[in-house]
C-alpha cells in the first residue's frame, strides 16, 4: 500500500512539469529523427539485412520512444543527492526497506514518462514514418511484459549506481558509464548481430540486450517471447545485488551535509 | 578586460581542482561517452561503407569540427550555459552589483577544461584530415581552413547558447529549451545535413544555424563543392549571429527581474 502511494505521489509530482516535458519531447523527436534519417540514408544504398530500410526506421523509432522507460531514469534514483545532503540517514531510518522505497518512487516516475513521453513520441513516429504495427494481439501483451522487465532492470542498475555513492560520495560518473554501455550494448541504434564479434560477446554477458534489443525485436515480430525468461533471470540477479549492496550500505553509512 | 577574465578563470579552475578524483573520473567518463557515441556511427559506416556518399572520414570530420567548436564555446563561456541556476536562485543579482560586465563574469564562472572532448575532437580531425589529404581529396590548405571553420563554429555555438540563455530572462527555466537549440541541433549537425528532409535542413541553417558551424563550410573544405566564397560567407554569417545574440542579450538583461528570495 505504502509503495503504491509513493509511486502515485511521484507520478503526480511530475504532472506539475508537463509543459517543460513537452519541450523535452521535441528534443527527443529530433534525436530519433536523426537516427532514423541515418538509417534511411544508409538504406538507400543497402538492403539492410532482414530488417530492410523501413524496418530499420521502425527499429530505431521504437527504441527512441522507449528510452524514457528504460534509460532516462532519475540519476542513481536520487540516492547520490541523498548521500550528499545527509538525507540518506533519514531514509535508512524509515521502517521500510530502502530498495523498495526508491523503486516505488521510480515506478511512478516511469509510469509518468511512459504516458507523457514515450507514448506521444511513438504516436508521432508512427504517423510520420508510417510505422507498421503488430497484427497479432498477443504481441502487444508480450511487449508490455518485456518492457516492464526492461524498466525493472534499468531501475536496478540505477539503484546500484546510486548506492555506490555511499562509498564514493559522487557516482555521477557511473551514471555516464551506464549510459555509454547502454548506447553501445543494448542494440539501441545498431542491431546486435551487426556489432563486431568481440563486442557481441561482451554485450551477451550483460543485461543490456534484455533492456532494449529483445523487446524491440519482439514488438517487430522478429522473435518470440522466450527472451523474457532471460530478463526475469537478470532481474532476480540484480535484485539480489541491490539487496546485498543495501545491507553493506547500512554498515557503511557516513553522514554528509550539515 | 582580458586580464580580468584570466584571473577569474584561474580562480575558478583552482576551486575545481579541490576535488581531483572527480575531475579525473569526470574527464575519463566524458571521453568514454563521446567515443562510444561516435563508435556507434563508425561501426555502421564500416559495415555499410558510406551514408549518402559521405565516407567514415568525412563524417568524422563533421563530428570532430562540431565537437571542438562546442568544447571551445563551453570552455570559454562556461556558465552562460548554466544561467538558469543564477536566475532561479537569484544569484544573478550579486553579479549585477559587481564592477564587471555580467556576461564576462558568467563566462569566467566555474570554468571547466574539457580535456577529453578537446583531445578526442582534435584527434578525430587530425585523422580524418590526414586521410583525406593523403588520398588527394583535399590539400594541406584544409588545415588552416579547418581552424577557421572551428573558430566560426565556436562563435556560432556561443551565439546560439547566449540567445537561448537570454530567453531565461522571461521564462526562467531554460534547460528544456537548451535540449532543442543546443543538444539536439548539435547532435543533428554531427552528421551530413543532406540526410534530413528539406524543412529540417532550413531550420538547421537559419533558426538554429549549426549547419554553418561545420556542414556548409566542410562542403568546400573536404569535398571541394560550392567554392571558396563559402568561407567568407560563413565568416559574415557568424559575425551577424554574434551581433544579433549580443543585442538580444543586452535587451534581455535590461528586462531582468529578480526571481530569487
Amino acid at each position: 500500500m505504502l509503495f503504491a502511494v509513493l509511486a502515485r505521489k511521484s507520478f503526480k509530482r511530475n504532472l506539475q512539469y508537463r509543459m517543460a516535458h513537452l519541450l523535452q519531447n521535441i528534443g527527443s523527436l529530433v534525436f530519433g529523427f536523426v537516427y532514423a534519417s541515418i538509417w534511411a540514408g544508409i538504406g538507400a544504398a543497402s538492403p539492410l539485412g532482414s530488417y530492410g530500410p523501413q524496418g530499420m526506421v521502425a527499429y530505431v523509432a521504437f527504441n527512441q520512444s522507449v528510452l524514457h522507460i528504460v534509460l532516462f531514469l532519475t540519476n542513481g534514483l536520487g540516492l547520490e543527492q541523498s548521500v550528499r545532503t545527509g538525507h540518506i540517514s533519514l531514509e535508512l531510518m524509515r521502517p521500510t526497506p530502502l530498495f523498495y522505497q526508491t523503486v516505488s518512487r521510480e515506478v511512478g516516475n516511469i509510469a509518468y514518462q511512459a504516458l507523457y513521453k514515450s507514448v506521444p513520441l511513438f504516436i508521432f513516429y508512427f504517423l510520420f514514418f508510417r510505422l507498421p504495427l503488430p497484427s497479432h494481439p498477443a504481441v502487444y501483451g508480450w511487449t508490455a511484459l518485456s518492457l516492464l522487465c526492461s524498466a525493472y532492470l534499468a531501475i536496478c542498475l540505477q539503484y546500484l549506481i546510486g548506492i555506490a555513492a555511499l562509498w564514493t560520495t559522487e557516482s555521477r560518473w557511473l551514471f555516464w558509464v551506464n549510459y555509454a554501455c547502454h548506447l553501445l550494448l543494448s542494440g539501441f541504434f545498431i542491431p546486435l548481430e551487426w556489432l563486431p564479434g568481440w563486442l557481441r560477446h561482451v554485450s551477451a554477458a550483460t543485461p543490456y540486450p534484455f533492456i532494449q534489443y529483445h523487446t524491440t525485436r519482439l514488438f517487430m515480430g522478429l522473435e518470440g517471447p522466450q527472451p523474457i525468461i532471460g530478463s526475469a533471470l537478470w532481474g532476480a540477479l540484480l535484485t539480489a545485488l541491490c539487496l546485498g549492496a543495501t545491507r553493506l550500505a547500512r554498515r557503511k553509512l557516513e553522514i554528509q551535509g550539515g | 578586460m582580458l586580464r580580468m577574465y584570466r584571473m577569474l578563470v584561474i580562480a575558478s579552475f583552482r576551486s575545481r581542482m579541490q576535488h581531483p578524483f572527480n575531475f579525473v573520473f569526470g574527464t575519463l567518463m566524458a571521453a568514454v561517452v563521446n567515443v562510444v557515441e561516435f563508435s556507434l556511427i563508425a561501426v555502421v559506416l564500416s559495415r555499410f561503407g558510406s551514408v549518402q556518399g559521405w565516407s567514415t572520414y568525412e563524417v568524422a570530420y563533421l563530428y570532430g569540427a562540431i565537437l571542438l567548436s562546442k568544447t571551445l564555446y563551453r570552455t570559454v563561456a562556461s556558465d552562460v550555459h548554466h544561467l538558469e541556476k543564477y536566475l532561479v536562485s537569484g544569484d544573478l543579482d550579486q553579479m549585477l552589483t559587481r564592477p564587471v560586465p555580467v556576461l564576462l563574469a558568467l563566462m569566467a564562472q566555474n570554468v571547466t577544461i574539457y580535456v577529453a572532448e578537446f583531445l578526442q575532437s582534435a584527434v578525430m580531425l587530425a585523422i580524418s584530415l590526414s586521410v583525406l589529404i593523403g588520398s588527394g581529396q583535399t590539400s594541406w590548405l584544409a588545415v588552416p581552413q579547418t581552424l577557421f571553420v572551428v573558430l566560426c563554429g565556436a562563435i556560432i555555438c556561443f551565439a546560439i547558447g547566449l540567445a537561448t540563455a537570454t530567453a531565461g530572462f522571461w521564462i526562467t527555466r531554460i534547460r528544456e529549451l537548451q535540449v532543442i537549440t543546443e543538444d539536439s541541433a548539435r547532435f543533428a549537425a554531427q552528421y551530413p545535413l543532406s540526410l534530413y528532409p528539406k524543412w529540417l535542413r532550413y531550420v538547421l541553417c537559419t533558426a538554429i544555424p549549426v549547419g554553418f558551424a561545420n556542414y556548409i563550410p566542410s562542403l568546400y573544405v573536404v569535398r571541394g563543392e560550392l567554392g571558396g566564397w563559402i568561407l567568407a560567407a560563413t565568416a559574415l554569417f557568424t559575425a551577424g549571429c554574434l551581433a544579433l545574440s549580443m543585442r538580444f542579450w543586452r535587451f534581455g538583461l535590461s528586462r531582468y527581474q529578480s526571481a530569487g528570495s
